[in-house]
């Protein structure tokens, strides 16, 4: 049984336990329970812009994106200053 | 207890706090009350804990109870039927010196049985800079009138010498008369109404049912709590104050029954109003709980019984005494209540049961603007910019953000008509309108933020002055959800127009836009500034976080919020990948080859660790 956990991540069951994986292509990121950011891709942005021309704040904002390294939906956006740790999003059970 | 009497007590209690908020409209005189509906009526148990949380502000609901309890504690074998005692110190519950609580006990055949609290913003508070948002006040001692307790009503007798004392020290005491009176008016409604309920149905029966409500809340809250996931979901704001960054940390966790709210990591205490005080935190990370956790539980002590909030002391969010909080409402309790709304609905997304439950986060950043100055009829005016109530909403999982669909802690904010705006202040409105691409992009979009401009019009004094704080221009506060992008920032925009008017006869009277305003433009967004001759001001303010991935959104809807200028063609194109023929059609094989290019774009970047 696959369970949605985020608009595009979900806990998939698999012969080496349960998996944080992408609802889109099924590719693993992480084991059930643990942080799973650092096993994306990421790419950074300056949030000046980043939506469009009414985005005017300051350049040094990111917009941090991580996408699925197997299809590259998007899987969790967050906006930092250079230098911030990763929001850590855990689901357990 | 028979269920039947128990439904209709507890809808009686509803009707006791609806009728009391509309005696403390129509009593009130001012706009942010009548017009905004910043305001809030609860009712009590004998021992100061919630019994009914009502509409208005939500993060008075909790304050308010300390309120009553700090009353308790400081009148004890004092309180007396018919009293009614004013509290408004952010120290001891408030949330800042504007928002004052009057709080009644409620006696029957001489027992203290309930209280009933009620806040409005007052028209003014006698703090450095008029209608309370003090952005120069350096400490709780500038900002005006601030009182731990005092008894304004003594058995069923205005105190006049205190309330004379409290007018003395306010600008327009005729309108500030009005708003303590508007609330000693709703008290008194609250009292009349629950005294009815007991008459009619004995006073054991009404306390039985309102100690079966608490439980009944708790137990709710709780086996919804179990039915979550367990987890950790954490949220991160950013507030702006000339140049200074101040920072909110949130790290939610789940267990069982259970939710704690860790903010450890803020910022410490700024040397700006911005802070505010563990009771206002606390109220600001219940705003959004009641309505995402509870929208079919009683708002009551039993809501907050499963609830821990851990927040550092000497943090923006913790602030020690005399630290300076008369912006807290929109700076750091508002950023509270913004990541509490983020975790929130990270944990709701995470549940198949509950993820339509889930929300992106709404208007996160109040631009509440205060006018000040001498109106079209000599008179002075003050009073705050009613747009700033008129929120984006967050996307959900299912649907986009409404567009200036209001805001999560009030369910009941509103703003008032552009004239009610133009005959208060000599104004006029240039536009007033939605503001495209504001909202965040995502396969949902959250809803679009406005923008407005207004110059000066048949002012005796040739222009007026306001007040502008909240947190500042520089970042995006209305966190997106599953990967959808947050809102756009908030924008001020002082047009110095005077000079360039002059010389080439250009008047701003006719400008459409920010770009057709003639004059010098300079970016503002903390302090008093002049609005005179023929300059403008010009304020656009944040969109509803996005939901999910924008390259996920259907084709269609994207022509759609073009055509309907919701978002700009560029945007449309660079951000969510829809291609468009010259008459607007979208080209679908074009708009498939390059969604799949940025995807592989993004997938080139460097892995993330
Ligand atoms: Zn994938």
């Amino acid at each position: 049984m696959n369970r949605p956990i985020a608009a595009n991540l979900e806990i998939r069951t698999t012969k080496d336990g349960d998996r944080i994986a992408c609802r889109a292509c099924g590719h693993p990121l992480a084991p059930a329970g643990d942080a799973w950011k650092r096993h994306a891709v990421l790419r950074e942005l300056s949030m000046n812009g980043a939506g469009g021309k009414a985005y005017t704040g300051a350049q040094e904002a990111l917009l941090r994106q991580f996408a699925c390294p197997g299809c590259g939906v998007l899987l969790d956006s967050e906006m930092a200053l250079p230098g911030e740790p990763f929001l850590d999003d855990i689901v357990r059970a | 207890m028979d269920p039947i009497t128990f439904s209709i007590i507890r809808h009686r209690l509803f009707r006791v706090i609806d009728e009391a908020v509309i005696t403390l409209k129509h009593v009130s005189g001012s706009a942010i009350t009548n017009e905004g509906h910043d305001l809030m009526v609860s009712l009590y148990r004998a021992d100061g804990s919630l019994l009914m949380g009502g509409v208005g502000f939500l993060h008075h609901l909790t304050s308010a109870a300390e309120a009553c309890k700090a009353i308790i504690r400081r009148f004890k074998g004092q309180i007396n039927e018919g009293d009614v005692y004013l509290l408004n110190d952010p120290y001891t519950a408030a949330l800042h010196t504007s928002d004052i609580y009057l709080v009644a006990p409620i006696h029957h055949e001489g027992k203290l049985v309930a209280w009933s609290a009620c806040f409005v913003h007052v028209y003014d508070i006698g703090a450095m800079n008029p209608g309370g948002f003090s952005p120069e006040s350096q400490d709780i001692f500038t900002e005006g009138i601030s009182s731990p307790g005092l008894k304004l009503v003594d058995r069923g007798e205005l105190r006049q010498d205190v309330l004379d004392t409290l007018l003395n020290m306010v600008r327009s005491p005729e309108m500030v008369t009005l708003d303590i009176r508007s609330m000693i008016a709703c008290n008194n409604v609250a009292k009349d109404r629950m005294l009815a309920l007991i008459r009619k149905y004995g006073y054991a029966t009404v306390d039985e049912a309102c100690a079966v409500l608490i439980e009944q809340s708790e137990k709710l809250l709780r086996s919804r709590l179990a039915e979550l996931p367990d987890g950790q979901w954490q949220s991160r704001q950013y507030m702006d104050v000339k140049g200074e960054t101040a920072k909110v940390c949130l790290t939610m966790t789940k267990k069982g029954d259970r939710l704690i709210f860790d903010f450890s990591g803020s910022s410490p205490q700024s040397k700006y109003a911005l802070n505010c005080t563990k009771w206002a935190s606390l109220g600001g990370l219940f705003a959004p709980l009641f309505p995402l956790l509870c929208y079919d539980i009683t708002w009551n002590e039993g809501v907050i019984r499963p609830i821990t909030m851990i927040a550092p002391e000497g943090s923006i969010v913790n602030c020690t005494r005399p630290a300076p909080v008369s912006v807290a409402t929109v700076g750091a309790i508002q950023s509270v209540n913004n990541a509490a709304c983020a975790t929130i609905g990270k944990m709701l997304a995470a549940s198949e049961k509950y993820r339509t439950e889930a929300t992106a986060v709404w208007h996160a950043n109040h631009f509440a603007i205060f006018m000040f100055g001498t109106n079209q009829r000599g008179g002075l005016s003050i009073g705050i910019l009613t747009e700033t109530f008129a929120g984006a909403g967050g996307a959900r999982t299912f649907a986009d953000g409404v567009d200036v669909g209001g805001e999560i802690p009030n369910p009941i904010s509103r703003m008032a008509n552009v004239e009610t705006m133009e005959s208060t202040f000599p104004l006029r409105y240039l536009f007033r309108r939605r503001l495209p691409d504001s909202g965040g992009p995502g396969q949902f979009r959250g809803g679009l933020g406005m923008e407005i401009a207004l110059t000066p019009h048949d002012a005796p004094d040739g222009g007026l002055h306001y007040v502008v704080s909240g947190k500042g221009a520089k970042y995006s506060m209305s966190e997106g959800l599953g990967g959808g992008y947050p809102g756009a920032p908030n924008r001020y925009v002082w047009v110095h127009n005077n000079e360039v008017a002059d010389q080439r006869n250009i008047d701003p009277s006719f400008a459409l836009s920010l770009e057709e305003m003639p004059g010098r433009t300079e970016d503002i967004s903390w302090g008093v500034f002049p609005l005179m001759g023929k300059d403008a001001l010009y304020v656009a303010w944040n969109g509803g976080g996005g939901f999910g991935d924008p390259l996920e959104r259907d084709p269609e809807q994207v022509r759609i919020d073009v055509d309907g200028r919701f978002v700009t063609r560029e945007a449309a194109r660079k951000v969510y990948g829809v291609v468009t023929d010259a008459k607007g059609i979208v080209d679908l094989a074009a708009t498939k080859a390059l969604r799949q290019e940025m995807r592989f774009a993004r997938m080139e970047r460097r892995a993330a660790e």
